[in-house]
């Protein structure tokens, strides 16, 4: 005569878990906040992984000008107001245009031009990237405080000799590495060392190697925070649970509900996380490269697959984390219904 | 103090069956014993309680906090099992049944009311009401029909999509009735269902309860402290210290003196 309590349908145990999220949406969102935070943050790192990917080539240029820039700056001293000499021997590279506007964004008050080229004048005339204001065509050196020697052409022995010759001892520098002129320039171009360059690597292994540790963290973070949460919704919900499971509910149908209700958090959390995660990346990038260059280098590819990664660590950790707070909500009594008083 | 054992030969006696006796017992209980440990503390709860119920009756079980009067309902609405003795629900020993067994009977022979309501608040009465049938499995289209037919005859017809929050205490108390009447379950279990109530919503609750006894037929457990339903009630129970001390009908008592309170 007594029979088995049927298994009851999913979409019931859907139903009551929507509807309850949808009027205790407060305290969810709490929870869902957490989720967000932390797969924002994953998809932050990964995006990031994206980006400087693209950006790689002009990363480098910056970092190589900004080693230049310093090396110019120990030997001459600061940049800022001085004057400077350019001796121009051939054609400019982007890397020695791109030097002399990172001078004149940083102060340079004047730039004198000296043109030793054998270009012709419609095509040699190189300076037109700087500020006319801050060019002056003139003789070599001149008050300047430092020569610097720009350029493919060669610097003939006797130009050479000109220029150690200027009064007032201004320093002397090329661009270029390959040039010999026994140690009368110093040379702004110059490669890494050995040990400089694995110092680099080492940095950037450091660095990565940190992210991924505070990735873990945040994300170990997250699922304590939901399961926290979870466990007091379940105590909050016992009279709820009691009554369901006096009406015949089943145990597995309470831990279906909770377990829904974990999923439909983490993925709403995710979707919203991964969407801040992306637009957080991007636009730390953008501040500091140009715009159209990190959206045209991106791979989106790639950034789709982490984006679906991104997701489903959300909804995984997500149900992980109410795994032990369902099985709490399954195991109570249904006599607890009856307590009238905590 | 000693436990006094009843030999169920002697059962009819001590009971003062009436000419109901030839109606079918729905609940009975032998010897019923209950103890809980608490670490390195028992509880002895139950100590040998034993009754009768028989189909169609009121009963009202009435017992000071601690008396085992709580533990004894939950035996008999199936919400705990015995440590030792014999709980028959409709001729069925439920010491024998695992749980999803207990779960199938709780959802179609006994229905609950609660002192607290316990309606879900956040699915509608509609909702409230069918979900014991959902869980019996029935369709939605049926469970829904007879939901609504369920809170019409309770007086609730009007309110069917109403959350409980939106209702008063008596309303949420009918509501809780009629999801208790959801799988026409040969008992209607009630804990203190009017402790929350005010007085005049409260005796038309036990109006209520006593018209439905009537026209279905269902046995009414309550546990209660409230005059007029134990005045409405066809037999009181008294428990204390885990065993019943005594039953008797309304009419017998004084429900004035001081050995009654």
């Amino acid at each position: 005569m007594i029979q088995n309590q049927v298994e009851l349908p999913v979409k019931v145990a859907f139903g009551v878990a929507m509807q309850g999220m949808r009027i205790r949406f407060g305290r969810s969102v709490v929870t869902v906040m957490g989720v967000v935070l932390g797969i924002a943050f994953l998809m932050a790192i990964l995006t990031e992984q994206v980006v400087s990917e693209g950006v790689k080539d002009e990363e480098q240029m910056r970092m190589e000008l900004g080693r230049m820039v310093g090396f110019l700056t120990a030997d001459m001293g600061p940049v800022e107001g001085r004057t400077v000499s350019v001796v121009q021997t051939g054609g400019l590279s982007i890397k020695e245009r791109r030097l002399l506007l990172l001078l004149e964004e940083l102060g340079l008050a004047k730039i004198l031009w000296t043109d030793l080229s054998d270009i012709p004048a419609e095509k040699g005339v190189s300076f037109e990237d700087l500020d006319p204001e801050d060019v002056e065509l003139s003789g070599i050196g001149e008050n300047a405080r430092a020569i610097i020697v720009v350029g493919d052409g060669e610097l003939a022995a006797e130009e050479l000799a000109l220029l150690r010759g200027v009064a007032h001892n201004p320093v002397l520098f090329t661009t270029r590495t390959d040039a010999d002129h026994s140690g009368a320039l110093v040379s702004l171009g110059r490669d890494l060392r050995q040990e400089e360059k694995e110092a680099l690597v080492a940095e950037k292994r450091k660095s990565e190697f940190r992210n991924r540790w505070i990735v873990v963290i945040s994300l170990v973070v997250t699922v304590i925070g939901i399961t926290n949460a979870m466990l007091i919704s379940v105590t909050e919900r016992f009279r709820e649970i009691a009554t369901m499971k006096c009406l015949g509910g089943l145990s597995q149908f309470i831990r279906l509900l909770f377990l829904i209700e974990a999923t439909v958090m983490g993925l709403s959390g995710a979707i919203f996380g991964t969407m801040v995660g992306i637009a957080f990346s991007l636009l730390m990038y953008c501040l500091v490269y140009d715009w159209d260059l990190v959206f045209r280098s991106l791979d989106f590819g790639i950034l789709v697959q982490y984006l679906g990664l991104s997701l489903v660590v959300g909804v995984v950790l997500s149900v992980i984390a109410a795994i032990y707070p369902a099985h709490i909500a399954s195991r109570m009594m249904p006599a607890d219904a009856l307590r009238s008083h905590i | 103090m000693p436990t006094p054992k009843i030999d169920p030969a002697e059962f009819d006696t001590i009971f003062q069956v009436t000419d109901k006796q030839d109606g079918q017992y729905v609940i009975r209980a032998f010897d019923v014993q209950k103890t809980y440990k608490m670490g390195n503390t028992e509880t002895h709860a139950l100590r040998g309680a034993t009754l009768d119920i028989f189909k169609g009756e009121y009963l009202s079980i009435m017992g000071p906090s601690g008396s085992g009067k709580t533990t004894l309902f939950n035996m008999i609405g199936a919400l705990a099992k015995p440590t030792a003795g014999k709980v028959y629900i409709d001729q069925v020993d439920i010491g024998h049944l695992d749980a999803n067994e207990l779960a199938w009977l709780r959802c179609r022979k006994i229905g609950y009311i609660f002192q607290t309501f316990n309606l879900i608040q956040v699915m509608t009465c509609l909702e409230n009401v069918t979900l014991p049938m959902a869980y019996a499995g029935i369709d939605s289209e049926t469970a829904r029909k007879k939901g609504i037919e369920i809170l019409k005859m309770i007086g609730l017809g009007h309110r069917i999509l109403h959350k409980p929050a939106e209702l008063s205490g008596g309303q949420q108390q009918r509501v809780a009735i009629g999801r208790a009447l959801a799988n026409s379950p040969a008992i209607i279990l009630a804990d203190e269902p009017t402790a929350n109530l005010d007085q005049k919503t409260g005796e038309e609750m036990i109006v209520l309860l006593d018209d439905l006894r009537q026209e279905l037929g269902v046995t009414i457990v309550s546990a209660t402290h409230d005059l007029k339903m134990l005045k409405t009630s066809d037999r009181i129970l008294w428990i204390e210290d885990g065993v019943i001390v005594k039953s008797a009908s309304p009419d017998e008592i004084d429900f004035s003196s001081s050995e009654f309170l």
